[in-house]
């Protein structure tokens, strides 16, 4: 489903990603692990075209970004991966002037073109599905950090994407709701997602990610199979950040 | 408001001068006489090759007369419209500024003997065929001066005029086709229209009016002076040879003669037997509240107005400043810096003047609703950039990754936040653009405050008409400001409500 390879990515000279290289395959969970600044968040900006890359590629269930396409070119095949592609920020960016309904509804009737009545419709069904029918009409600044993550979303995947990024989606939550995100997470997976999840918390990936990617300074030093990867890493720096990180 | 400044300015350097010369000079005792010299040829002028000597025909009356009264004359430059007003409040002795005697005018000040018979003339555009009298300007637009014969006389027929503050913008006017015609004082009208190629006059000289001199009411030692004195330049010729040397002498200046001939029939103390014409201001108080509710009228159109304009160029400007390329950046830039760095006072005079040059003309009134507009969106894109700025790029990058476009994203996501937050400051500038329409009288724009200036004018009610001016000002301002006040307090009130819930519900 995503295949990067040798991805680049500089801001102002100083180079943020050294040839970063991983794949995921249909409806598994890739988790992104590794200290802040080792550049995890910028893997995912990449993956949503909000940074363009300097090097390298990207392919994402059938578009391709490269470095050296024209700035237009490389516009319009970011346009189209997003139609593939969900984002749920860490810090979550709510419309503040939309009610929760609004702010799922809002995507699909502006740029699907869905009539507004159905998207409504399915916009309620999608909060329901993530607990919060009874907020449907409130404001974000008038829910619960744990109520607005779930409202961000349902705006994610109200626009039927095929991968969803999360970008630390336990920042805001106690335990007892971080398991409930896992099971949450594992069931879009089951329905046939496919997931990125950045986080710095080993527990809250252990038991979610199928594959995992150890990042620090910009370079993959471990990608692979999550169970082994937790359990018997090959290199001793993943050993040292996941005890670490427990 | 310029006039007026430079009025006082001139003022305060002739109080100073006199102070200094007062007791140099004891023997000869000051006859301060005041006249509007700003467009005020022939009568009195600033020499256009000497600009800091005044000329003209009533300069040497004001000589002759002083020289027969045993005093000298001191020329105090002061604003015509107000010029009443200032005598009353002593700034100088007597008015000698073209004055007619009217009825209301009686009632502040006393009147010397005439010293000029006057007609009118009006006059129009080369081309024009409909207008030969002031019988055709019954559904046109007349200019001439504010509080004058010719304006009382229009008032009193129900002739639509506009009331000028000199006489070069009325004939300027009338070249640019703003007005269709100007009906002046003859002498005005032969040194400002005779010689312009582009005008001519329509249908004779008619009206008989007289100029005498404003004194002091109490003054009445005075009058009895410069009605002696007034007698002696009529009679011994002087007159004559000053009216002559400015093409100003005809043969009805004769009556004056006769009528102060001592033997003939005026008894002293009367001010004329001359037959002449006397005009009043119709002033009612109905019909000045119906002409004030016009203005106000036309206060609320350029306010609305101008703030659509301002809203919408403003928000051009903002987003030009914020995302457009680096040129069309300095261009906004250099455009919110120079109408906020220059008055918009100069602004309008400059349109109104200034573009006709280049073949744009526009009507009065609207130039007062485009120039306040303009004016006014260099200050709202400011707000509008503060506001687009104060909204997160997390919300750009949330409506991106949803698939918007740059223009749908601005359009659904930003501009909702960002207007919600230039409400209130908009709000409140557009209160002060209201006040600020005040400025339009500059042009002749009858609004409130022109309105009030020249009913107050003619009518020396500066008290109640200003208390009833400033009723009409605040019932339009105060619920602006409320609703400001509103809008604060409603989106502080839901920022509080949601904090306490956000509390609850954690």
């Amino acid at each position: 489903m995503i295949r990067v390879e040798n991805l680049v990515k500089e801001f102002g000279g100083a180079r943020i990603l050294h040839g970063v290289g991983f794949d995921v395959g249909e409806r598994q969970v890739l988790g992104v692990i590794g200290a802040s600044g080792s550049g995890k968040s910028t893997i995912l900006r990449c993956l949503n075209g909000l940074e363009r890359i300097d090097g390298g590629s990207i392919e994402c269930d059938g578009v391709r970004l490269e470095a050296g396409l024209t700035k237009a070119e490389y516009q319009r095949r970011v346009r189209e991966l997003r139609r593939k592609v969900g984002t749920v920020f860490q810090h979550l960016h709510l419309f503040p002037h939309l009610s929760a309904l609004g702010n799922v509804a809002e995507a699909p009737v502006q740029v699907l073109r869905e009539p507004r009545r159905d998207a409504l419709k399915k916009a309620y069904e999608l909060l329901e599905a993530v607990g919060l029918a009874q907020a449907a009409e409130r404001y974000p600044d008038s829910l619960s950090g744990g109520e607005q993550q779930r409202v961000a979303i349902a705006r994610a995947l109200a626009m039927r994407p095929r991968v969803i990024l999360f970008d630390e989606p336990t920042s805001a939550l106690d335990p007892r709701r971080t398991n409930e995100m896992r099971a949450l997470l594992r069931r879009f997976a089951a329905e046939g997602h496919t997931l990125v999840v950045v986080s710095h918390s080993i527990n809250f990936i252990t038991g979610l990610a199928d594959r995992l990617l150890y990042m620090e300074g910009g370079e993959v030093v471990e990608f692979g199979d999550a169970q082994q990867l937790l359990n018997s890493p090959r290199e001793a720096r993943t050993r040292d950040f996941t005890q670490q990180a427990r | 408001m310029k006039r007026t400044l430079e009025a006082a300015a001139r003022l305060a350097s002739t109080a100073v001068c006199l102070l200094f010369l007062t007791p140099a000079a004891p023997a000869q005792e000051a006859l301060r006489w005041g006249a509007d010299p700003s467009g005020g040829a022939p009568y009195v002028y600033a020499d256009p090759s000497h600009p800091d000597t005044y000329i003209g025909y009533e300069v040497e009356i004001a000589d002759a007369l002083a020289k027969a009264m045993g005093r000298r004359a001191v020329f105090v430059p002061t604003d015509w419209e107000t010029i009443v007003q200032a005598l009353q409040r002593g700034a100088f002795d007597v008015v000698l500024d073209g004055l007619e005697p009217t009825e209301d005018r009686a009632r502040q000040i006393l009147f010397s003997k005439p010293y000029y018979v006057f007609n009118l003339q009006l006059t129009v555009r080369k081309g024009e065929t409909r207008i030969g009298s002031l019988e055709d300007c019954r559904h046109r637009v007349v200019g001439t001066l504010s509080n004058t014969a010719a304006s009382r006389l229009m008032e009193k027929q129900g002739i639509p005029f506009r009331g000028y503050a000199d006489p070069v913008g009325a004939y300027r006017d009338l070249e640019l086709g703003r007005i269709d015609a100007v009906l002046m004082d003859v002498p005005m009208e032969m040194f400002y229209a005779r010689s312009n190629p582009r005008l001519k006059p329509a249908g004779e000289p008619f009206y008989k009016g007289v100029y005498v001199l404003g004194l002091r009411k109490g003054d009445e030692k005075l009058k009895a002076e410069v009605d002696a004195a007034v007698d002696k330049i009529v009679n011994d010729g002087s007159l004559e040879t000053i009216l002559r040397k400015w093409s100003l002498w005809n043969d009805a200046q004769l009556e004056l003669r006769a009528a102060s001939n001592p033997n003939g029939g005026a008894a002293a103390g009367e001010s004329s037997g001359v037959k002449f014409e006397m005009t009043s201001a119709t002033f009612n108080w109905r019909g000045a509240i119906l002409r004030l509710t016009q203005a106000a009228g036309v206060t609320v159109l350029i306010a609305f107005g101008s703030m659509f304009i301002a809203l919408g160029l403003g928000l051009l400007l903002a987003l030009g400043q914020w995302k457009g390329a680096a040129g069309l950046r300095f261009l906004c830039t250099a455009y919110v810096e120079f109408f906020r760095g220059t008055p918009v006072l100069v602004q309008l005079l400059f349109l109104y003047f200034g573009l006709p040059v280049v073949g744009i003309s526009m009507p009065n009134w609207l130039t007062a609703l485009v120039g306040l507009g303009l004016n006014y969106a260099a200050y709202e894109s400011q707000v509008y950039r503060a506001a687009l700025e104060a909204v997160p790029r997390g919300q750009w990058e949330a409506a991106y990754s949803l698939g918007m476009t740059p223009a749908l994203a601005f359009r659904r996501i930003i501009f909702p936040q960002a207007f919600r937050v230039a409400l209130p400051p908009m709000t409140n500038d557009f209160v002060s653009l209201f006040k600020d329409t005040s400025v339009a009288f500059a042009i002749s724009v009858w609004e409130l405050a022109t309105a009030y200036r020249e009913m107050a004018n003619a009518s020396g009610e500066f008290l109640l008409l200003g208390a009833i001016v400033s009723a009409f000002y605040l019932a339009m301002s105060l619920p602006l400001a409320h609703l400001a006040r509103r809008l604060e307090a409603r989106m502080n009130r839901r920022r509080a409500v949601l904090a306490v819930e956000s509390e609850v519900a954690a």
